[in-house]
């Protein structure tokens, strides 16, 4: 499954204000690696430097300080490089979708991204279309709608579709389940893994909701005050809850119910992940 | 509860409320809420975007006022401007994103804002800034920017903010839905610890499981009240709210599935402590035969 290395960061420091008595320190000496289609988790705290590192991922912000980051073979602190080539294959999505909106029309907002690719009005039109169906937004219904009389939701919805209207390689979503109801959330889960699976779009998701983060990824790293201190599978990273409490995180409440067990001596086959597992492993340990 | 004999300190009847009700198509977000929340009630209310939840709630501090039917804070009628002021330093509000309620360059300045309009003495005001950021465990940020803190800390700020006026009840918009587990967690338990100190908690959530510590689960979709209980009652309707495409809290879905497999087996745990201790005895009883 682990193909190549699409993103690589190594050492990676990152000071917002440096030589400023304003300065915060964000990233101090993270490394990373993504490789192609995988689904990667990458949970912390917030202020923990997540998303300040996920800007590296499509060139938003650009290597100056010690470190070096390569996204598909480039050097990214290289003054020559097409930053533009890199964007379309690396999509990111904020955590406030407002930010990521400036088109007065949701369908023109979708459509911005093509059109500055020069793709043609009926393609383009296709691709809102598609990007639109693949975040569950009804094209007829919401492609006229205003953007900005949109609930929080809907706009996480359209920006997201803006950046898949791209058909970028990487998706890197920047706590994008957060703050939608549960209807949203379960859906957009479910697209998103269907990219990945179908698609083969590689999955960077930063979260601070674990149970998604259990439902989605595949491997998982842990940052805490700008570095990563935990890197494994999901279910390696799971079973480890006192040092996920000692960096302000947690597991999911099924896993959980595996490690009080586990205090009081009852040992399930394996760490649940997910409600179905949890109720396959309890129910084992019952009629064992 | 013991709060039948009581007043209601919130009474909503028979609420409608259109968005652009002079356009050719006006929104109708609320149709005919019927709502009573008592002092010292921890009421969560839940439902998808769109059900009118947060609607509702800016009903209750008079930031919306009524197409049809009646909201009532402590007797007084939203509809009345006069009542304005005294409804709105009763009932404090937290939003979902922290960013638009922050108004200070500095942490204790934001917090002290609203205290500060009504008036509070200097004294009270620094004892009072000190105590709500104290609750959400900001007190070593006070000095700091808040446009330079994260999201989670900003809206803890905000919180602090809210609760620094002293309201007899907040309602919190999705105010935790950007947090982290640990922000989260420190944001629930100053809310329970409000709440325990007689705060009357509304929580707009879509976090199930942390509705699941309200007295009352309020369930809305397409304006309407679908469902009211005790989260126990409420959380145990497993296909209803499916039916609805709401979440269940993980420790009831799996509560629910092992009674599917074995009747004898509860249906309603709601927390972790409670599914633990039933498999525990369930495994230490079975040694015994």
């Amino acid at each position: 499954m682990k193909e190549r290395p699409l993103i690589q960061i190594s050492d990676l420091h990152h000071t917002y204000l440096r030589g400023t008595p304003l300065a915060v320190t964000a990233l101090r000496g993270v490394n990373m690696t993504i490789y192609k289609g995988e689904a990667v988790g990458i949970i912390g705290r917030t202020g923990a430097g997540k998303s300040t590192l996920v800007q590296y991922f499509n060139g938003l912000l650009r290597p100056t300080q010690p470190g070096r980051v390569i996204v598909d073979g480039q050097d990214m602190s290289d003054p020559h490089l097409d930053v533009r080539s890199i964007r379309q294959k690396v999509g990111l999505v904020f955590q406030h979708p407002e930010q990521q909106l400036f088109e007065r029309l949701v369908g023109d907002d979708i459509a911005f991204g093509p059109k500055q690719l020069g793709m043609e009005p009926a393609a383009r039109r296709e691709r809102v279309r598609w990007a639109m169906e693949m975040v569950g937004l009804d094209f007829e219904a919401f492609k006229d709608r205003f953007t900005f009389s949109l609930s929080g939701g809907e706009m996480r919805k359209v920006a997201l579709a803006g950046v898949l209207a791209l058909r970028p390689e990487v998706l890197v979503l920047d706590e994008s389940t957060s703050g939608i109801d549960p209807r949203g959330r379960r859906e957009l889960l479910e697209r998103l893994l269907r990219l990945h699976q179908d698609h083969g779009v590689t999955l960077v998701f930063v979260s601070s909701n674990m149970e998604d983060v259990a439902e989605l990824v595949e491997r998982v790293y842990v940052m805490y005050e700008g570095r990563v201190v935990m890197s494994g599978t999901t279910r390696e990273i799971f079973a480890r809850p006192a040092e996920l409490r000692r960096y302000g995180l947690g597991v999911p409440q099924v896993t959980e119910v595996a490690h009080t067990l586990a205090a009081r001596g009852i040992r399930l086959h394996r760490t649940p992940l997910t409600v179905a597992e949890g109720v396959e492993e309890i129910w084992r340990t019952l009629n064992s | 509860m013991s709060h039948y004999n009581r007043e209601p300190i919130i009474k909503i009847e028979g609420l409608h409320f259109y968005y652009n009700p002079q356009s050719e198509r006006p929104v109708h977000a609320l149709r005919g809420v019927d709502l009573e929340i008592y002092p010292g009630e921890y009421v969560a209310i839940v439902g998808h975007n769109g059900s009118g939840k947060s609607t509702l709630a800016k009903h209750i501090n008079a930031l919306l006022r009524p197409s049809a039917g009646d909201v009532w804070v402590k007797g007084m009628n939203t509809r009345n401007p006069a009542h304005r002021l005294a409804i709105r330093s009763t009932v404090g509000m937290v939003f979902q994103n922290p960013d638009n309620q922050l108004v200070a360059t500095v942490v204790e300045q934001d917090v002290a804002f609203g205290p500060e309009n009504l008036g509070v003495a200097e004294d009270e005001l620094r004892a009072r800034v000190e105590w709500a950021l104290g609750v959400v465990d900001m007190l070593d940020y006070r000095h700091r920017p808040p446009h330079r803190l994260s999201a989670g800390q900003k809206q803890r700020v905000a919180i602090a903010g809210a609760i620094a006026m002293k309201p007899e009840v907040l309602v919190l918009d999705e105010a935790t839905s950007m947090l982290d587990p640990e922000g989260r967690e420190s944001v629930l338990a100053a809310v329970r610890r409000l709440n325990a100190e007689g705060t009357t908690i509304v929580a707009i959530t879509h976090a199930m499981h942390e509705a699941a510590q309200a007295h009352r689960v309020v369930v809305m979709e397409a304006g309407r009240i679908v469902m009211e209980g005790p989260p126990r009652c409420i959380f145990a309707r497993v296909a209803e709210l499916r039916a609805l495409q709401l979440d269940v809290p993980q420790v009831m879905e799996l509560s629910y599935w092992l009674n599917q497999r074995d009747p004898t087996f509860p249906s309603d745990l709601l927390f972790v402590q409670e599914l633990a201790d039933e498999v525990e005895r369930r495994v230490n009883s079975r040694g015994q035969l």
